[in-house]
């Protein structure tokens, strides 16, 4: 049921070729599709402007019910519409080149009727540069095709009506009986000629984009509780991956508020280094030994422009990322303002060494050595952590109010320095600087020692002399650091649930991080409190809040950024590569849990 | 240098600068004329190998035109940078409108006439009057790279 034109966040499913994804509602509409890729300008944005955003809508010209699934082992969605008159099932894809000559982008919608003779309608609304301009709306070759300057976007169909331009767009009603087929595409073209496809060339690509994600699937491993939730995971991750790079986008989208109507609306198509580590964690884990190669070398290719100091974020190229800026969209339930860029790549924050340093660590431990350049420059930053880790920063949650002395940030910075002694003992860097490391690692934990615990708390604390807690900590005995059975690390994972948790969900923290308004439970810190308690030994407990996690995924799977805890309703953008990776991690770390038969 | 080798110099850098300006305007998001995918995509449908294919092309191309403005120098007696200039604004009106607009679809195994549909087989869109299906600004970009190119070959070539 649509608000003012807008579908709740938990109606969106999310189909994508590895360049770029769009997002198609329960109600048949695609509201967000950025092209060429995934970080261009969207040429539909009707989730983020109902009125102007633009959007590819097609649907039963008469009251309906839906029910979607993804084709099993596919990132191909399936929705079935029932309608008094009869039934129809449409499959939306954005096809995978088959080696023919094809568009640059394509996304098919393949038509069937089941029962009954159903009423259809469609219409494509092409707004570009994030619905700011028209495109001029003209015809090749008996396609309507939109252009702007150096893009433009055909929508070729076949036994789907007449279409017709009206108000720059293009719209037709047609029927389909039980048995009859029909197909629309939509054909995309950036800085070169459209490629127009004949309707065989697109129902090839389909069938072969069906195959390709059965046996990709096919290939992931994975068994044991929760395998569908790990594999849709999988499925999720690989289409945040962006192919030509290997880098990943944290989320698809921009501006999904955080709390509608607020004004915690960012954009989250960039590649953070720290969901690099978990990242490539999840997918060595799933068995995706290219894809984790691929990551990891951007990786490195990335961080060396900035290198010995390392960016948060970086553009899926690798260059640096972009300012942060405002557009002029209505936002999604008037939340505004809608923002690309991202102005955390500004902030210092300290953790994110110690993701590259446990993602070095990790990769030289189960696949390949790291070579001669690789170290050297490890060399230099681990150096660089000894020299700025007292200097405070703006942490994991990118608060907008410090800079402040994260305990979390100190805790990631140990982790550096602790993988650099270990890289260097195994002669993956060198070991020229090892007592330096050595030295500041002990100070660093004799800081958090003595500065980050609160005897009053009971617990260590989000920032050093504070009282208060932080969920980031729930990653203290993920990264190794003191005794994960311990009384320290144990009385933090319990402080954490006891005033940072609402029923199964999980809130960050609970003081003021400079930005206003409200925002919801974050999803990866509640996956993140199951794999704290099954590394902590509270197995059954873990297993039982996983289940009822697992439960609070859409109807095809996915999760947002966050969950309102009052309604259950998703928040944030939407599907999130740190949800879903949390959700693989607490998979994986439960079965380790059950099969060693850690006691509660 | 002698006539010959005066034209394949003069060729060789302006058709790399023809194809940078073209090139840099389609990376402006001006125009989606794209002269190697164009080219190569009437060898193969492989979109990596026609673009190898079409560069290779339309380099052999433009070293053979530059013999075509040489020998109109020698014709007239003489050769400077603006009268090339007028020769490239000449070819840029012709490739817009008859070579490409109209040529090129005839013999294009792969590119659609005002007589198909897109019904069977991959079609690449016509360039269309004045090349104008590829963005509005793709004549005027046109017209100033082969304006180059023009200048270039005038300035160089010895007569």
């Amino acid at each position: 049921m649509r608000n003012r034109g807008y579908a709740p966040i938990e109606d969106y499913a999310l189909i994508g070729d590895g360049r770029t994804a769009a997002l198609v509602a329960r109600d048949g509409s695609v509201d967000w599709l950025c092209l060429p890729n995934l970080d261009s300008p969207s040429v539909c944005a009707a989730i983020l402007d109902a009125a102007n955003g633009g959007a590819f809508e097609l649907c039963p010209d008469a009251p309906f019910t839906t029910s979607r699934r993804y084709l099993p082992g596919t990132n191909v969605l399936e929705t079935t519409f029932a309608t008094p008159a009869g039934s129809v099932r449409v499959v939306d894809a954005m096809t995978l080149s088959n080696g023919g000559l094809s568009p640059m982008r394509e996304l098919a919608r393949s038509i069937e009727g089941l029962s009954g003779v159903v009423p259809m309608r469609w219409r494509f609304t092409p707004r570009f540069e994030y619905g700011r301009r028209r495109p001029r709306c003209e015809w090749r070759h008996g396609v309507p095709v939109a252009a702007l300057d150096g893009e433009a976007v055909a929508i070729p169909s076949w036994n789907a009506g007449s279409p017709a331009w009206r108000d720059a767009a293009v719209e037709s009603q047609f029927a389909i009986a039980a048995g009859g087929r029909a197909m629309l595409a939509l054909a995309t073209a950036y800085a070169e000629p459209l490629v127009l496809p004949g309707r065989q060339c697109v129902a090839g690509r389909l069938d072969d984009t069906i195959r390709f994600w059965e046996g990709w699937t096919r290939d992931r491993r994975y068994s044991g509780p929760w395998a569908d939730a790990v594999l849709r995971s999988a499925l999720v991750l690989k289409l945040l991956i962006f192919a030509p790079s290997g880098a990943s986008v944290a989320a698809p989208t921009t501006s999904l508020p955080e709390d509608i109507g607020g004004v915690r609306n960012w954009d989250y198509r960039y590649c953070w280094i720290r969901d690099s580590n978990f990242l490539i964690d999840a997918l060595l884990q799933l068995g995706c030994v290219e894809e984790a190669r691929s990551l990891f070398w951007w990786f490195l290719q990335a961080t060396a422009l900035t290198s010995p100091a390392l960016h948060v974020l970086y553009r899926l190229d690798g260059g640096a990322g972009p300012a942060e800026r405002e557009i002029g969209l209505d936002g999604h339930r008037g939340s505004r303002p809608v923002r690309i860029g991202n102005g955390a790549v500004g902030q210092a924050q300290h953790d994110v060494y110690g993701d590259l340093f446990a993602t070095a660590w990790l990769f030289s431990e189960r696949h390949q050595h790291l070579d001669r350049d690789t170290g050297g420059a490890l060399v230099e930053i681990a150096n660089h952590v000894c020299d700025i880790w007292r200097r405070p920063d703006a942490g994991i949650w990118e608060v907008r109010n410090g800079p402040f002395h994260f305990t979390h940030s100190k805790i990631m910075c140990w982790v550096a320095l602790d993988r650099a002694v270990r890289l260097a003992e195994r002669h993956e860097m060198p070991a020229r600087h090892l007592g330096r490391w050595k030295q500041e690692a002990t100070a660093i934990r004799e800081f958090v020692e003595r500065e980050c615990w609160s005897d009053t708390v009971g617990s260590y604390t989000r920032i050093a002399g504070s009282d208060d807690v932080d969920a980031g900590l729930l990653m203290i005995p993920t990264v190794g650091y003191g005794d994960a059975r311990g009384p320290r690390v144990r009385a933090t994972i319990d402080a954490i649930d006891a005033r940072l948790r609402e029923g199964d969900l999980v809130f960050r923290y609970r003081a003021d991080d400079g930005v206003g308004g409200g925002e919801g439970c974050f999803l990866n810190c509640s996956f993140w409190l199951v794999s704290a308690l099954a590394r902590t030994g509270r197995a059954r407990e873990a297993t039982a809040l996983m289940d009822r996690l697992v439960a609070r995924a859409n109807d095809v799977g996915l999760f947002a950024e966050e969950v309102d805890p009052r309604t259950g309703a998703f928040l944030g953008n939407f599907p999130q590569a740190l949800v879903h990776l949390a959700l693989i991690d607490a998979a994986f770390t439960c079965r380790a849990a059950a099969s060693t038969g850690q006691a509660e | 240098m002698n006539l010959a080798g005066s034209v394949l110099v003069a060729g060789a850098i302006a058709t790399t600068v023809l194809t940078t300006v073209v090139r840099a305007g389609s990376e402006l998001g001006l125009t989606r004329m794209d002269l190697a995918f164009l080219l190569g995509t009437a060898f193969t449908e492989n979109r990596t190998r026609a673009k190898a294919i079409g560069y290779v092309c339309h380099f052999a191309i433009g070293l053979l035109i530059a013999f075509g403005y040489a020998a109109v120098f020698v014709v007239v007696g003489r050769s400077t940078w603006w009268l090339g200039a007028i020769g490239g604004a000449i070819h840029a009106l012709f490739v817009s409108t008859v070579l490409v607009n109209i040529l090129l679809p005839a013999v294009h195994p792969r590119m659609g006439t005002p007589e198909t549909t897109a019904n069977q087989v991959a079609l690449i869109e016509a360039p269309g009057f004045l090349m104008l299906n590829y963005g509005s600004h793709t004549f005027l970009l046109n017209l100033v790279a082969h304006i180059a190119y023009g200048a270039i070959v005038g300035a160089l070539v010895t007569v």
